[in-house]
């Protein structure tokens, strides 16, 4: 059977690489960690691959703004590459920083556009928000998500969120329509039993407790949360998961291997 | 030499003047009403105006939430209010100008640049000068890395 490949991309700052490439691991693919100025001097090497992750961190230590000297670098020097491989369906994920840098380039929510029509902001608390919350996961398709990597979640999952600047932002109600109109929006913060938050569940004031876009085709998806740190159920504080061994993170990477094989 | 200030746009949270606001309030000071946060950053080089702008715009501000002005050379007070100016000291190791000297690089400005940031503070009310020193050691400058001026 064929060996899916995961490409993480790690820069200064990257702290989440060695978990995400352990979560693609548990779900049966090869995954390496690449520097991205190992990437620039050799640009078609992402073409070896099946899979693309930002993940999370502090890339260049979040100056200026989360995420965005990272996505300035990547759009300016690999702009082209990124570009093609995400509109050729293969998936792609950016979480926590890997979703500001995603947004910040302009690759969501629509990569043919590639430019930067949303933000993730400032949190309204002017403070790093680090807990565990409640996400409603969107189901408008069929009773099924729009995005790759979300199919066959319940209603309500919990995730971990550590972030001092996450409050998505679209650049004006056209773009909101949008997004709810093509099932782009994948997850919102949410109360236990779906209803709408108040903080600190809503930890940072997004716009409609967005916490999760994908683009219109659904394989570029992007979350604040880290599913990454759960992928078992011992991570979780009350040790809640699913097969009395798993956690929802389980559940998203495997989605995306299963997607590409 | 081109000074870049940052602004929130009109309509949208600014949490850091408004944190800075509760920190006021929370250490017993009254009648500062508002404050809007404003990073600063200069740039010194050979660099034109049109280069800055774009430094400006595809850099240093978001281009939802944020806006900028451009000024040559360090920027002359306007605003009625007082000013709460502060900047590293001379000799300390400025981390986010390095990112953002890279970063100029990565934009295709290949010029070489100096960079300087630094955050100003624009207070609303009524404040005198010995509460606004109080303000700027109490809660805004690590006076042991940082100077302040108040405009």
């Amino acid at each position: 059977m064929k060996k899916v490949k995961a490409l993480i991309l790690r820069t200064a700052g990257t702290n989440c690489d060695y978990e995400t490439q352990a979560a693609f691991e548990m779900c049966s693919a090869v995954a390496e960690r690449v520097h991205i100025n190992s990437l620039i001097e050799n640009k078609d090497k992402i073409f070896e691959y099946d899979i693309l992750a930002f993940p999370g961190g502090f890339s260049y230590g979040d100056d200026i703004a989360s995420g965005k000297v990272l996505a300035n670098e990547i759009k300016n020097k690999l702009g082209d590459k990124i570009k093609k491989f995400s509109l050729s369906g293969k998936p792609v994920i950016g979480i926590c920083n890997g979703f500001q840098v995603l947004v910040k380039m302009g690759l969501l929510p629509e990569p043919k556009l590639f430019e930067q029509v949303s933000t993730l902001s400032y949190n309204d608390s002017d403070k790093f928000e680090c807990r565990w919350v409640y996400l409603k996961t969107e189901k408008k398709v069929k009773n099924e998500s729009n995005c790759i990597w979300t199919k066959n979640l319940p209603d309500i999952i919990t995730l971990p969120v550590a972030h001092g600047e996450g409050k998505f932002i679209p650049v004006n109600f056209k773009l909101l329509e949008e997004l709810n109109k093509n099932n782009q929006i994948v997850f919102r913060y949410s109360t236990r039993n779906g209803a709408i938050p108040e903080y600190p569940l809503a930890p940072n004031g997004s716009v409609e407790q967005i916490a999760g876009i994908c683009n219109t085709k659904g394989n570029i998806f992007g979350l604040m949360p880290h599913p990454e740190r759960y992928m078992f159920a011992l991570q979780h504080p009350a040790r809640e998961g699913f097969d009395g061994e798993y956690g929802w993170g389980k559940i998203i990477f495997q989605n995306a291997v299963d997607f590409v094989k | 030499m081109f000074e870049i200030d940052i602004f929130t746009k009109e309509g949208f949270k600014d949490s850091r003047g408004e944190h800075v606001l509760s920190d006021i309030l929370g250490i017993g000071i009254k009648g500062v009403k508002k404050v809007d946060y404003s990073p600063f950053y200069i740039i010194d080089g050979d660099i034109n105006k049109s280069e800055a702008k774009t430094i400006a715009s595809e850099l240093l501000s978001d281009k939802i939430t944020e806006g900028f002005k451009v000024g040559f050379g360090t920027q002359e007070k306007k605003s009625k209010n007082p000013i709460i100016e502060v900047l590293y000291k001379k000799g300390v190791t400025d981390t986010v100008s390095e990112s953002v000297a890279k970063a100029i690089k990565d934009l295709g400005i290949t010029k070489d640049v100096k960079v300087k940031t630094g955050h100003k503070y624009y207070l609303h009310g009524n404040a005198s000068q010995d509460v606004l020193n109080k303000i700027a050691v109490k809660l805004l400058a690590n006076t042991l890395v940082q100077e302040y001026k108040i405009k």
